[in-house]
Order: structure tokens, then C-alpha cells, then sequence
């Protein structure tokens, strides 16, 4: 018996060495690209695409000036790239906040029979791919003028993250107990008042969640943004792509203007990192 | 159901009376028909929300049903009624059907990848040790990547001349200047490491949080009974882990179905046709060649084969999220 169970434990000692030791190498390795991207924009003009790649150099913050200075024969300064990538984000958010916490709301009422059907129904347009969503909006963009402006990605990324906002807001409303709104309605007060004095502030939290993830992800975003803009509203991911183009192969400035893009996000996301996985699973994962 | 009535000044009343009238209306489910007021306020709630969705979805499925029977070109003016003829092209070209088979492969391959992977990492990660705080941030910091930028840095780091992977490969005695975007097996092993490199956390993360929900008491009978570290994941942790596994392979696979932003920076399609998948095959059809009927009619084709998932996510999400609801 002793026999058995001690080299049972060594097994389970040996797996658990392994384990953490893949875990680890992939932690390390993974980050590796992101390295790449931080210590290239540092590197001072003309060794950042050196190879043997330098690993000892005096660190600059040129290429983040340069690329965010405006004129030099360029186009459009970076700088107002993620100027549109914010305006659209916060639009986009915006819009899904204020049409998705009523939607919610409803979603949660008793009474309401079609409850049910609406809840799946907007969870599946989760699945909706945006490549058949795209040919459709940019002719309809096209006849109504809208092409290359910020509502042309606003309503499309506030669409495409309704499904995580609705049903992130309606899974908290149905946490909250339901005799504070039935009490309030017994004193008379109307659903509305019910939404706004009740239900929204212990949903603020809820809401901060769902904002965020909305942000993330239409920042994100690069097909509707590559389609439907051309140089008003273009946005940051869609710029970077360019940048080979607009700089010739200078790997110092693409960096930095890769690093702009995903530092406010990687903050985000690591502080919120919970509530995130909480969010992308439709609050199915806690 | 009189308290209902009472008209505001009614708050005046005592805290006690205000409990117990609640608690009566809470009970039995014996309801006046609601009045047409009542009935229509949670459509007027919803109404915002239908808008934009239906605008966003139901209304480009409309349009994309209706031109996938017409020759419509984005800029050649109007064109006509063709019947089944962008769906007979649909079916019988032989890049479209390469098109949707390498999309299935992708996906599946990606998939059973990240799943494995990710499970594999989240039984190290569940551990709720100091280190693991950090490895979990860590483990976040890939996924939070702008898929755009780091289709961008992974295309860096491959460029033949300049690139650390080239050059790093070259020093541990591979061929100098090595361009794995130029051939399409090691193209597809490049884009397959990106997909699981950005999402085998999403993964991962999810796994870990199934992991430490999981109590422990069966765990401890087990041990015990004298189980083996296997039996007990065998029997106790995987079958308990099985909702958590269906989430993430669900909310996956849709997600890879969507894949477009590193096909489309990292290889564009190539070399030859060789990565083309059916999203970068959509939008060289409808948006650059603008022949919007066969772009529409792969978009339909593609529309439905999506919609047989739906079933699937209603299942493992909409019963996790609120059991009585679903």
C-alpha cells in the first residue's frame, strides 16, 4: 500500500513539475513577439532592422515623435488615426449602452412573453459573420453618403457587440432580487422609474464591463474599418498596414505606432481581466 | 394587487404594510389581463436595441439573399435577375470549393489545437499561488493584441531579410534567410501558431475559471479512497469540466469562422491560392473585383452553414448564464 501511493505521488509530483514548466515556457515564449514589438521601438534610426538584431543600445523615443508628428510628406499623422479609432470606440460604446441597458431591462421583465425568443435571438446574432455583413453595409454607406465617416463603423461595431452588452446586462438585472423592483412598483413607480433609480445604479458596475469589452473590441476591429474608410475615418489597425508604404521599411516607426495601438488595450484587458473572460463567454464563465 | 392602485402619497404608509403589500403581490400568479400599455412597454424598451441589430443583421441577410439571384457590380450600374447561376458558380468553381474545405480545416486543426493546448495550461494555472496571479495576467497579454498588429509583428519577425525568426533559425543551423510565408505548408503552420498564439488563453482562461469553480470535496474522497491522479481526472475533473470545454469550443469555433485579419495581412491568400479562406474569398469577390451577386451568394452559402451552430451556443451558453431562463 505505502509503495503504491508514495510513487503515486511521485507521479503526481513529476506531472505537476511538468505542467508548470510548460506553462511557463509558453508564458515566456508568448511573450516574445510582444518584446520584439517594445524593443524595435526604442532602437535608434537605422539598427532596427539590423541583423544580427541589437540587443544593446541607447533607447530613444524618436520613432513614437516621428510617428506622431503630422505633415513630413505623410499622408495623415498617426496621431489622428487613433484620434478616429477612439471617436469610434467611445461611439460605438455609447450607442450599445444606451440601446442595450433598456434592451436588457426588457428582457428581464416577467410579463414579457416574447423574453425568451428576443434573449436567443440576439445572443445568435453573435455568430453572424461580418465578411456578409460587409458587402451589404458598404453599398448601403455608399447610397446614403456615409462612406469613409464615423457612424459607417459606429453602427456596425455597436451591432456587433450588442449580443456581449445585452446579455452581460441582463444576466446582473436577474441577479438582483426581484422583490426591490416589485416593492417600488407597489409604491407606484413606473418601469421607467424602476430602470433609472433602481436597477442603473447597482448596474453601473455591470456596465463599466460591458463598456469595456465594447471599446476593446471595436478598437480592435480592422474589416469594416479596411472597407468602409478611406482617409476621414480611418482608423489605427488599418493605418499600421500602410505604414510599409508610407515610411519605406522603417521597422523603429511601424513599432511604435504597433505599440500605441495595443498599449491602452493591454492595460485595459490586464486590469480587467476577470470580468473580461466573464464577458466574452456571455457571462456563462464567472 | 389594490396596493398596485395606491397613488403615490401611499409611501407615506408605514414600512411594515409596504413589506407585507409586496409580498402579497409576490405570491400567487393570479394576474389581471395586463392592459395594452403594459404589454407594449417592454417592446418599447427593446425597440432601440432591434433597430440597430436588425439593421446590422437581418437587413444585409435581406440584401445578400436578394443580389446572390443578381449580376449587381458595385459600380457597373444596375444588373439583373440571374436565377441559380452565382450559386451554380458557387458550388462548381474549384477555388471556391478550396476555399470552403481549407476554412474547415483551419478551423477544426486551430480548434482541437487551442483546446488541447489550453486545457493543458489551465491545469498548471488553476492553482491559485502567487505566481499564478502573474502567469495569468501574462497569459491575457497575447489575446488583448490587436489581431491586425500582431498579424504585423509576426509578419516582422518572418521577413526573410530582417526578421529575428529568420535569423535565430539561421543560427541554430537552419538555412539563412528562410521566407515561411512563401510556402504554403509552412504559410499554414505560421497562420495555425498566430490563431493559437492569440487565442489559446481566451482558452485557457476560460478552463482555469471551470477549474477553480469545481469544489473539492469529490476530489478529497477520492484521494481518500486512494484514486490515482489519472482516475481522479478522469472520472471527477473532466466530466465536471465538460460545460466549460463546450463554452470554449463553441464560442471558438465561430470565432475562427470570422478569421480574416491575419489571412489577410500576413499572406493575403498566397502564395497562389493556397490560404485563401472563404472570408478573404468574400472580400476579394465583393469588394475588390465588386462582382457582388457570387460575392453574395458565397456570403448565403456561408451564412447558413454558420447558422448550424446557433443550436449549439444557444445550448452551452443560454443554460449556463441563467438556468431557469432557458
Amino acid at each position: 500500500m505505502t509503495t503504491t501511493s508514495s510513487t503515486s505521488r511521485g507521479g503526481a509530483v513529476a506531472r505537476v513539475i511538468v505542467g508548470r514548466t510548460f506553462l511557463w515556457a509558453w508564458l515566456l515564449v508568448g511573450l516574445v513577439p510582444l518584446l520584439f514589438m517594445f524593443i524595435t521601438s526604442i532602437k535608434p534610426a537605422g539598427i532596427a532592422n539590423q541583423i544580427p538584431p541589437a540587443w544593446i543600445f541607447p533607447p530613444t523615443l524618436d520613432n513614437y515623435a516621428s510617428v506622431l508628428s503630422a505633415g513630413g510628406g505623410k499622408s495623415e499623422s498617426f496621431g489622428q488615426l487613433l484620434t478616429n479609432s477612439a471617436i469610434v470606440s467611445l461611439g460605438a460604446t455609447a450607442l450599445a449602452i444606451v440601446v442595450g441597458v433598456p434592451a436588457a431591462y426588457a428582457l428581464t421583465m416577467r410579463d414579457f412573453r416574447a423574453r425568451k425568443g428576443l434573449s436567443s435571438w440576439i445572443l445568435s446574432t453573435y455568430m453572424f459573420p461580418p465578411i456578409v455583413a460587409v458587402i451589404p453595409v458598404f453599398v448601403f454607406a455608399g447610397k446614403l453618403g456615409l462612406m469613409d465617416t464615423y457612424p459607417a463603423l459606429i453602427i456596425p461595431y455597436a451591432a456587433f457587440n450588442l449580443p456581449i452588452v445585452v446579455w452581460i446586462l441582463r444576466s446582473s438585472i436577474l441577479q438582483l432580487p426581484y422583490e426591490i423592483q416589485e416593492a417600488a412598483m407597489v409604491d407606484g413607480a413606473s418601469t421607467w422609474d424602476v430602470l433609472r433609480r433602481i436597477i442603473w445604479p447597482l448596474l453601473v458596475p455591470s456596465v463599466a464591463t460591458a463598456a469595456v469589452l465594447t471599446i476593446v473590441l471595436s478598437w480592435n476591429e480592422f474589416l469594416f474599418a479596411l472597407s468602409l474608410t478611406r482617409s476621414g475615418a480611418k482608423t489605427a489597425p488599418v493605418g499600421l498596414q500602410q505604414f510599409t508604404g508610407m515610411y519605406g521599411t522603417d521597422w523603429g516607426n511601424i513599432t511604435a505606432a504597433a505599440t500605441l495601438i495595443v498599449a491602452p488595450i493591454l492595460v485595459l484587458m490586464v486590469v480587467l481581466r476577470r470580468q473580461m473572460v466573464a464577458g466574452l463567454t456571455f457571462g456563462a464563465v464567472k | 394587487m389594490k396596493a398596485t392602485a395606491a397613488p403615490l402619497d401611499a409611501t407615506l404608509t408605514v414600512d411594515a404594510s409596504r413589506r407585507a403589500a409586496g409580498r402579497a403581490t409576490a405570491g400567487p400568479r393570479d394576474r389581471k389581463p395586463l392592459t395594452w400599455k403594459k404589454r407594449s412597454t417592454p417592446w418599447v424598451y427593446m425597440a432601440p436595441a432591434m433597430f440597430v441589430l436588425l439593421l446590422m443583421t437581418v437587413a444585409p441577410a435581406i440584401f445578400i439573399f436578394y443580389s446572390a439571384f443578381r449580376n449587381d457590380k458595385i459600380l457597373g450600374g444596375v444588373g439583373k435577375f440571374v436565377g441559380l447561376d452565382n450559386f451554380i458558380t458557387a458550388v462548381t468553381n474549384a477555388s471556391v470549393q478550396h476555399a470552403f474545405l481549407i476554412t474547415f480545416g483551419f478551423v477544426a486543426v486551430a480548434v482541437i489545437l487551442e483546446m488541447i493546448l489550453g486545457f493543458a495550461l489551465a491545469l498548471p494555472l488553476a492553482a491559485q499561488t502567487r505566481a499564478n496571479k502573474v502567469g495569468a495576467a501574462l497569459m491575457l497579454l497575447p489575446f488583448a493584441v490587436t489581431p491586425a498588429v500582431a498579424a504585423m509583428v509576426f509578419k516582422q519577425l518572418l521577413n526573410p531579410n530582417y526578421g529575428w525568426v529568420g535569423y535565430y533559425l539561421g543560427v541554430f543551423g537552419f538555412p539563412n534567410g528562410i521566407d515561411l510565408l512563401g510556402d504554403p505548408t509552412s504559410a499554414w503552420i505560421v497562420l495555425v501558431i498566430l490563431d493559437m498564439w492569440q487565442w489559446t488563453p481566451f482558452v485557457a482562461l476560460i478552463l482555469m475559471a471551470g477549474l477553480q469553480s469545481l469544489p473539492g470535496e469529490p476530489r478529497e474522497a477520492a484521494m481518500v479512497d486512494g484514486a490515482t491522479s489519472w482516475q481522479m481526472f478522469r472520472h471527477i475533473t473532466f466530466p465536471a469540466m465538460v460545460p466549460f470545454i463546450a463554452i470554449a469550443a463553441v464560442l471558438r469555433t465561430i470565432q475562427a469562422f470570422k478569421t480574416f485579419d491575419s489571412f489577410k495581412i500576413l499572406t493575403g491568400g498566397g502564395p497562389g491560392e493556397s490560404t485563401e479562406i472563404i472570408n478573404l474569398g468574400i472580400f476579394r469577390v465583393g469588394l475588390q473585383s465588386f462582382n457582388v451577386g457570387l460575392a453574395c451568394a458565397l456570403g448565403v452559402v456561408f451564412l447558413i452553414i454558420l447558422s448550424l451552430l446557433i443550436p449549439f451556443m444557444l445550448r452551452v451558453i443560454g443554460r449556463r448564464s441563467d438556468p431557469e431562463e432557458m
